[in-house]
C-alpha cells in the first residue's frame, strides 16, 4: 500500500482519457439523435428541384445544388452550435458539481485538461460530421447517376453532338460528390473547431453558460465581417473614419478569427472547385486559431482559483 | 534505508504561515479567509481541523491541493510545493459533497480517475475491484454513479481519492449529509485506512466523529489557528479519573464509596450513575442491529 504503482502519465495520455470521456459524456448526452434529422434534411432536400427552363441543362441541375446546400447548412448548423453549446456547457458544470477540484487533485497540468475537454467536444464534432458526410455524399451520388441518365437522354434526343453531351456530363458531375465536397466539409469542421476554441476561452472567465454561449454566438457573427474591418484599418481611415471606428476594427481584426475564410463552402455550393493551396491555407489559419485561443484560455485558467 | 529514514522524517503535510486573501468588489477591503495559519501534520497520523462554518478550513485544504494560490506562505506534500502538479501524486482528495460523472458508471469512474494517474490494463481492473471490494460498492459496479446516493457517491469519492495508492488522503467534511449508517461506514474505511499506515488530513462539523478518528486535532477560527495538538492532551481532565464497572452489584458500589470517603487526601466521587449509549448508538443497533462498545 505504501508504494505507488501508478506510472506518471503523460501529457498526451492525459489529455486523450479526458477527450475520452467528455465524447462519452456527450455521446450519452444523445446529441447524435441529431443525425436522425439530418437525415430527414438530406432526403427531403431532394425534393426541391425548382427548374427555370426547360433544356437538358436545367434538369436536376438545382436539385443537386439544394443537396449540398441543405446538407452543409445544416452540417453547419450542427457544427456551430455543438461547438459552442457543449463547449460552454462542460467546462461551469464541472466546477459547479466540484468534479474538476477531483480531477486537479490528481497529477494534471490544467492544461491537459482544457486540452482534453476541447479536443473531446472536436472529436465528437469530427464523428458526427464523417456520418453526415457519408449520408450526403450516398445521396448526392445516386441522384447525380439519375440527373445524369435524364440529361443524357434528353440531349441525345434533341440532337445535342458528343462534344456538347461530354461538356454537359462534365458540368453535371462538377455538382456530384468529388473532393471539392469534401474540402467543404472540412472547412465546415475546422469553423466549428475555431469557435469551439472561441468558446473555452469565453467560459475560462465567464461566470455564466448563457453568458458564454451569447459571446461566443457574437462573435461567430461578427467573425464574418473581421475581413472588412481589417480592410478599414488596413486603408488607414482613407475613408475618412474616426479614430473610435479605427480603433474598433483594430481591436476586432487583432482579437476575433476572421471566418470569411471559410466561404469556399458557398462556392463548392455552386459547383466550384477548391484548391489544395486554399484548402493547405485555411487548415493552417484553423489550427492557428484553435492553438492561439486554446493557450490564452490556458493563460486564464493557470491563474484562476477554485 | 535512507529512503525510508526520510520518508518517516518528511511531513506528510507542511502549511507555514498560510495567509490567503479574497478580492470581493473595488474600494472594499480584500476579505481575509485564512491569517497565519501552519499545520504540520506527519506520516500515518490523522489530523482533523474542525471550526465553525467559513472559519477557513476548506480554503486551507484547497491551498494545500494548489487549487488556490497563497497570498503568503507556503504548503507542501511530503516535501513538495503544491503548487506543483508533481505534488499531487502522492495525494487523494474528496471534496465536500461532490458529484461525479453521471454518464459513467462506479467502475468506469475509477477507470478514468486511475487512467489520469498513469494507471492502465490489468493493474489498473485489479485496482478497481479492490477499490469497490474495500468501499463495498461491487454490487454497484455497473450502475450509472446518477443514481447512486449520497453515501454511495462519498464512498465512491473516497475509492477515487486512493486510485492511485496516494499516502496522503484529504478529506473535505466526508460525511456532511450523509445518514448515520453511511456515515459510520466513512468513519470505519478511515480506521481502516489509518491501521494501514495512511495519512489523512479531515475537517468536519460532526465533533464526535473527528473525536473517534483523530490522533491530531486542530481548531481553525476566523482564519486562525487557535488551539492545537495531540487529541489526547487537548481533552483530558488532568485532576479526574474514569472507572466504568460492569455487572457491579449495590454492595461493591458501596464499598468503592467507603473507600474513596475513608482514603486520605482529596480525593472525592464527582458524579455516579449509569452511563449512556449515544442516540448514533441507539439508531445503529435498531436499524441495522450492529453493536459498538
Amino acid at each position: 500500500m505504501n508504494e505507488p504503482q501508478a506510472a506518471r502519465a503523460t501529457h498526451i495520455g492525459r489529455t486523450l482519457v479526458i477527450a475520452s470521456n467528455t465524447f462519452t459524456q456527450l455521446v450519452r448526452m444523445k446529441v447524435f439523435y441529431f443525425l436522425a434529422v439530418f437525415g430527414v434534411i438530406a432526403i427531403a432536400s431532394n425534393f426541391f428541384d425548382m427548374p427555370q427552363h426547360t433544356g437538358p441543362e436545367a434538369i436536376g441541375a438545382n436539385v443537386l445544388r439544394s443537396i449540398k446546400s441543405w446538407s452543409l447548412g445544416a452540417m453547419t448548423l450542427f457544427s456551430v452550435v455543438l461547438a459552442v453549446v457543449a463547449t460552454a456547457l462542460l467546462l461551469p458544470k464541472d466546477v459547479e458539481d466540484r468534479t474538476l477540484y477531483t480531477i486537479l487533485a490528481k497529477p494534471v497540468p490544467r492544461l491537459d485538461y482544457l486540452a482534453g475537454k476541447l479536443l473531446g467536444v472536436l472529436a465528437l464534432i469530427f464523428v458526427s460530421l464523417l456520418a453526415m458526410d457519408i449520408l450526403m455524399t450516398a445521396v448526392l451520388h445516386i441522384r447525380t447517376q439519375i440527373v445524369l441518365d435524364q440529361q443524357m437522354t434528353l440531349a441525345a434526343a434533341m440532337g445535342y453532338t458528343e462534344e456538347a453531351r461530354e461538356s454537359l456530363r462534365a458540368e453535371t458531375l462538377a455538382q456530384g460528390p468529388n473532393w471539392s465536397l469534401q474540402a467543404a466539409v472540412l472547412a465546415v469542421f475546422l469553423r466549428a473547431a475555431v469557435i469551439a476554441a472561441v468558446a473555452m476561452l469565453v467560459s475560462t472567465f465567464s461566470t455564466s453558460t448563457l453568458f458564454t454561449a451569447v459571446i461566443s454566438f457574437l462573435i461567430y457573427f461578427i467573425g464574418h465581417f473581421q475581413a472588412d474591418l481589417r480592410s478599414a484599418w488596413l486603408a488607414g481611415g482613407a475613408d475618412g473614419e474616426g479614430w473610435i471606428a479605427r480603433g474598433v476594427s483594430l481591436l476586432v481584426s487583432l482579437i476575433l478569427p476572421d471566418f470569411q475564410l471559410f466561404n469556399v463552402v458557398d462556392a463548392v455550393i455552386e459547383g466550384q472547385l477548391v484548391s489544395i493551396a486554399v484548402m493547405a491555407k485555411l487548415i493552417g489559419v484553423g489550427l492557428f486559431y484553435v492553438i492561439f485561443y486554446t493557450l490564452c484560455s490556458w493563460l486564464i485558467f493557470a491563474e484562476k482559483e477554485f | 534505508m535512507a529512503r525510508e529514514m526520510e520518508e518517516k522524517t518528511t511531513p506528510a503535510v507542511e502549511i507555514e504561515n498560510l495567509v490567503k486573501d479574497f478580492r470581493t468588489s473595488f474600494r472594499r477591503l480584500p476579505l481575509r479567509a485564512v491569517n497565519g495559519v501552519s499545520i504540520r501534520i506527519m506520516p500515518g497520523e490523522v489530523y482533523g481541523l474542525i471550526g465553525p462554518n467559513g472559519s477557513g478550513k476548506s480554503t486551507t485544504m484547497k491551498a494545500l491541493l494548489g487549487l488556490l494560490a497563497p497570498t503568503a506562505g507556503r504548503c507542501a506534500i511530503f516535501g513538495r510545493d503544491s503548487l506543483k502538479v508533481d505534488s499531487r501524486m502522492d495525494v487523494g482528495f474528496l471534496p465536500e459533497n461532490p458529484y461525479f460523472y453521471k454518464h459513467l458508471s462506479g467502475a468506469e469512474t475509477l477507470a478514468f480517475y486511475g487512467k489520469l494517474c498513469g494507471l492502465r490494463g490489468k493493474a489498473l481492473r485489479e485496482r478497481i475491484g479492490e477499490l469497490l471490494e474495500l468501499v463495498d460498492l461491487e454490487g454497484a459496479r455497473h450502475r450509472r454513479v446518477g443514481g447512486y446516493s449520497k453515501g454511495m457517491l462519498q464512498r465512491i469519492g473516497l475509492a477515487q481519492a486512493l486510485v492511485q495508492e496516494p499516502r496522503l488522503l484529504i478529506l473535505d467534511e466526508p460525511t456532511a449529509g450523509v445518514d448515520p449508517v453511511g456515515s459510520r461506514q466513512i468513519r470505519d474505511l478511515v480506521m481502516r485506512l489509518r491501521e494501514r499506515g495512511i495519512t489523512v488530513f479531515l475537517c468536519s462539523h460532526l465533533l464526535e466523529q473527528v473525536q473517534e478518528v483523530c490522533d491530531h486535532v486542530g481548531i481553525i477560527y476566523e482564519g486562525r489557528m487557535i488551539r492545537e495538538g495531540r487529541l489526547e492532551d487537548l481533552i483530558a481532565i488532568e485532576d479526574q479519573t474514569e472507572i466504568i464497572l460492569k455487572d457491579a452489584d449495590e454492595t461493591l458500589v458501596a464499598a468503592v464509596r467507603e473507600l474513596v470517603a475513608g482514603h486520605p487526601g482529596k480525593a472525592s466521587i464527582i458524579r455516579e450513575g449509569r452511563p449512556k449509549t449515544t442516540l448514533e448508538r441507539l439508531f445503529l443497533r435498531e436499524t441495522i442491529g450492529r453493536e459498538d462498545h
